[in-house]
């Protein structure tokens, strides 16, 4: 599994502009909703925020993976943001979030999720990687940067 | 008393419905961390570090599969017996928290 499969160029963001939790995944959702990816925007934001509540989804070295279940979906769709500034998401290891990946899978579908998790493990795993792509301007460098490592491993 | 240092390994089957996906891997990595031993998480040809949140995930280890966790050092028996623990609950993890 890649991450293009399930990670539209329309739900990039370079540069995330909330500064708590919250807001955080309402404006990921907001980007996925402007994709035209999902319609129900507050239903899901519900859901991921419950799903928070359960444990933080930041996993640590900045990364966090906030994800759902909902029927809303008929695959897994996901959304990627980046925020300059760092976000405190109540991480594992305490430290700010800087790269945010969230995955929305349709229920009853354990599988692909965890496929999809692995793969984004995988990938920002590697400090380089987490770097560069911490470092990039706009969303068409993202999704190159994005794509670049996709191929490679 | 200092225990001489040693490797365990034990097999698993995971139980968990949904796999050890984010919300258990991150209990196993916890609990992981709290021992002196090192410890490894193989499933197939992959094998990663037990105190790795990103390297648990990566296995994508659903229901039904096996892994084989090995631990080195003082505690390893313990360390072993508790990760093997985690594993094994097929409890909605919201009774877990």
């Amino acid at each position: 599994m890649k991450i293009m499969d399930f990670l539209s160029e329309k739900a990039l963001c370079a540069d995330l502009k909330a500064t708590t939790k919250k807001e955080i995944i309402e404006e990921l959702v907001s980007s996925l909703v402007d994709a035209q990816i999902i319609k129900d925007k507050s239903k899901l934001i519900k859901i991921l925020l419950e799903r928070e509540s359960l444990g933080s989804t930041g996993i640590g070295q900045g990364v966090a993976i906030p994800h759902g279940k909902s029927e809303s979906v008929k695959k897994l769709v996901a959304a990627f943001g980046l925020s300059k500034n760092g976000v405190n998401f109540d991480s594992l290891d305490g430290e700010p979030v800087y790269i945010f990946f969230l995955l929305v899978a349709p229920e009853d579908s354990a599988g692909p999720h965890l496929k999809a998790l692995a793969r984004i493990s995988r990938l920002l795993k590697d400090k380089y990687f987490r770097d560069t792509l911490r470092s990039a301007k706009d969303e068409k460098m993202l999704a190159k940067i994005i794509k670049q490592e996709d191929s490679r491993k | 008393m200092n225990q001489p240092s040693k490797s365990v390994t034990k097999n698993v089957v995971i139980k968990n419905k949904t796999g050890l996906h984010a919300r258990p891997a991150a209990v196993f990595v916890q609990v992981a961390n709290k021992f002196d031993s090192e410890i490894s998480v193989q499933k197939g040809k992959q094998k990663i570090n037990g105190k790795s949140i990103m390297g648990v995930l990566m296995l994508a280890a659903g229901q039904g599969q096996e892994v084989i966790i090995v631990a080195d050092g003082p505690d390893a028996e313990i360390a072993v017996k508790e990760l093997e623990k985690i594993l094994l609950s097929d409890d909605d993890e919201k009774k877990i928290r």
